[in-house]
């Protein structure tokens, strides 16, 4: 029985690995997935209150003193605040997203197909997150993903109604982008901690701190980017630069907070292939 | 196994692995995530023997994959052997020991993490040994933390299996 098992997983890998993104396999994958979706999204919304209250109570925990009127009006408070506390929190991350698909630096040529996340990286392999939204709503392989704050990566996978996405923090994920101050293009990849780096920009270009660094977007017809321009990545955090170094080292504070992702919008382009 | 432990043995993995994918993979306590579904397989495959264990860990693996939309079968291969190693341990008569949840869960954590990352490098993946090791030590105390309730409730619905029903039981000097 375990040779039988053990076989069966590795025909599986086999399968998969060979075709991660399409085939047979990957479309049964796609369908279990949305089948699974509505326990993902209960299991996420029961745990809501309980985590924005975990969140909560870790932040008081470094509170002085307080007198014992206001400790009980606080308990009061606390017992209403964390019921309204989730709904409040996503609404405010939909409001922020709806402000921004209404805005000037929208990208043309794309509809916003807004969903939440409903599973985070569980391992230290990949930076991928799931949202539950999926081909069904026109999200495709490389769909770029954002939040009101900037980009956060690019779909991945895809099945009918649910989407993993990499993140930027992923080691995998460069993306072509640009300087808007000083228009010097280089590439974003993950750096330490919860930074990220702005790559291959030459040591004669010039970049400063605070500069606001977006999405290059597709500069040759022939090739086009996965990226629309001018979609926000993050501001310039320090510029350094080595004797021996080709390029400069850009480090960079992305917008986007990616350890509390919540409400995102895939960008999904209306131009027909 | 009787179809009803099957059944009541399927619902439990099958709760886990949604719970942690959905919420367990969030909870980073110094840089450590506690592993659910590990813990709930030790529990299964303790009681019940190496073969349930085994399709345990192989159906738990596939949830969670699924789920993800990672590398179909990757989960579920290490997972199948875990399973069928606990339950092998649980086929001595060791399984009695106090200690014997808790050990499992605390050498499996070990193992599971290993297998995964030699996987990742057989398959030519990123295999970050640091960030696994690092993580180590806290995943295993909190998977500790979690095996005394879940034990508990994988006891109560799933009756321990009769010294008599083992085909093969192994006796533990010492």
């Amino acid at each position: 029985m375990l040779l039988v098992l053990v076989l069966g997983a590795l025909a599986l890998l086999t399968v998969s690995f060979r075709s991660p993104t399409s085939g047979p396999l990957h479309d049964v994958q796609g369908y279990g997935s949305a089948a699974l979706r509505p326990f993902q999204v209960a299991a996420e919304r029961v745990a809501r209150p309980f985590r924005d209250a975990y969140g909560y109570f870790a932040g008081l925990a470094h509170a002085k003193s307080e007198n014992e009127k206001l400790r009980r009006e606080l308990r009061d408070a606390n017992a209403i605040a964390n019921a309204n506390l989730a709904n409040a929190r996503q609404a405010e991350a939909l409001k922020k997203l709806l402000n921004f698909e209404g805005g000037a630096t929208y990208p043309k040529d794309y509809r916003p197909v807004n969903t939440t996340v409903i599973s985070y990286p569980s391992s230290s392999f990949a930076q991928v997150v799931t949202i539950a939204a999926g081909s069904h709503s026109g999200i495709r392989v490389n769909t770029p993903v954002i939040t009101a704050d900037g980009l956060i990566g690019r779909v991945a996978n895809v099945g009918p109604q649910t989407a993993s996405v990499t993140l930027l923090t992923d080691p995998d994920n460069n993306v072509p982008a640009r300087d808007v101050s000083s228009g010097v293009s280089g590439l974003i990849r993950h750096g330490q901690g919860s930074t990220l780096v702005f790559d291959r920009v030459s040591k004669d270009q010039i970049v400063k701190r605070g500069d606001l660094i977006v999405t290059q977007g597709t500069i040759d017809r022939r090739y086009p980017s996965v990226y629309p321009y001018g979609l926000s990545i993050g501001r310039v955090l320090n510029v350094g630069s080595t004797d021996i170094a080709t390029f400069l080292t850009v480090t960079v504070t992305p917008f986007a907070r990616f350890d509390s992702l919540d409400a995102v919008a895939a960008l999904v382009s209306t131009k027909k292939r | 196994m009787s179809a009803l432990n099957g059944f009541k043995a399927a619902v439990l993995l099958f709760v886990a692995a949604i719970l942690q994918v959905s919420i367990f993979a969030q909870v980073h306590i110094l840089g450590g995530v506690p592993d659910l579904v590990l813990v709930m397989l030790v529990g299964v495959a303790l009681l019940r023997g190496s073969v349930p264990g085994a399709i345990g860990g192989f159906f738990a693996g596939l949830i969670v994959d699924t789920a993800t939309l990672g590398q179909l079968g990757l989960t579920s291969l290490v997972l199948t052997i875990a399973g069928y190693w606990i339950g092998r341990y649980g086929e001595t008569t060791g399984r009695d020991r106090a200690h014997a949840p808790f050990t499992s869960v605390a050498v499996i954590t070990v193992l599971f993490s290993v297998g995964v990352l030699v996987v990742h490098f057989v398959l030519g993946e990123r295999a970050p040994a640091g960030d696994v090791f690092r993580g180590l030590l806290p995943a295993i105390f909190l998977n500790l933390v979690l095996t005394a309730p879940v034990y508990a409730l994988v006891r109560r619905l799933l009756r321990p299996v009769d010294r008599s029903d083992y085909a093969t039981e192994v006796q533990l000097l010492g």
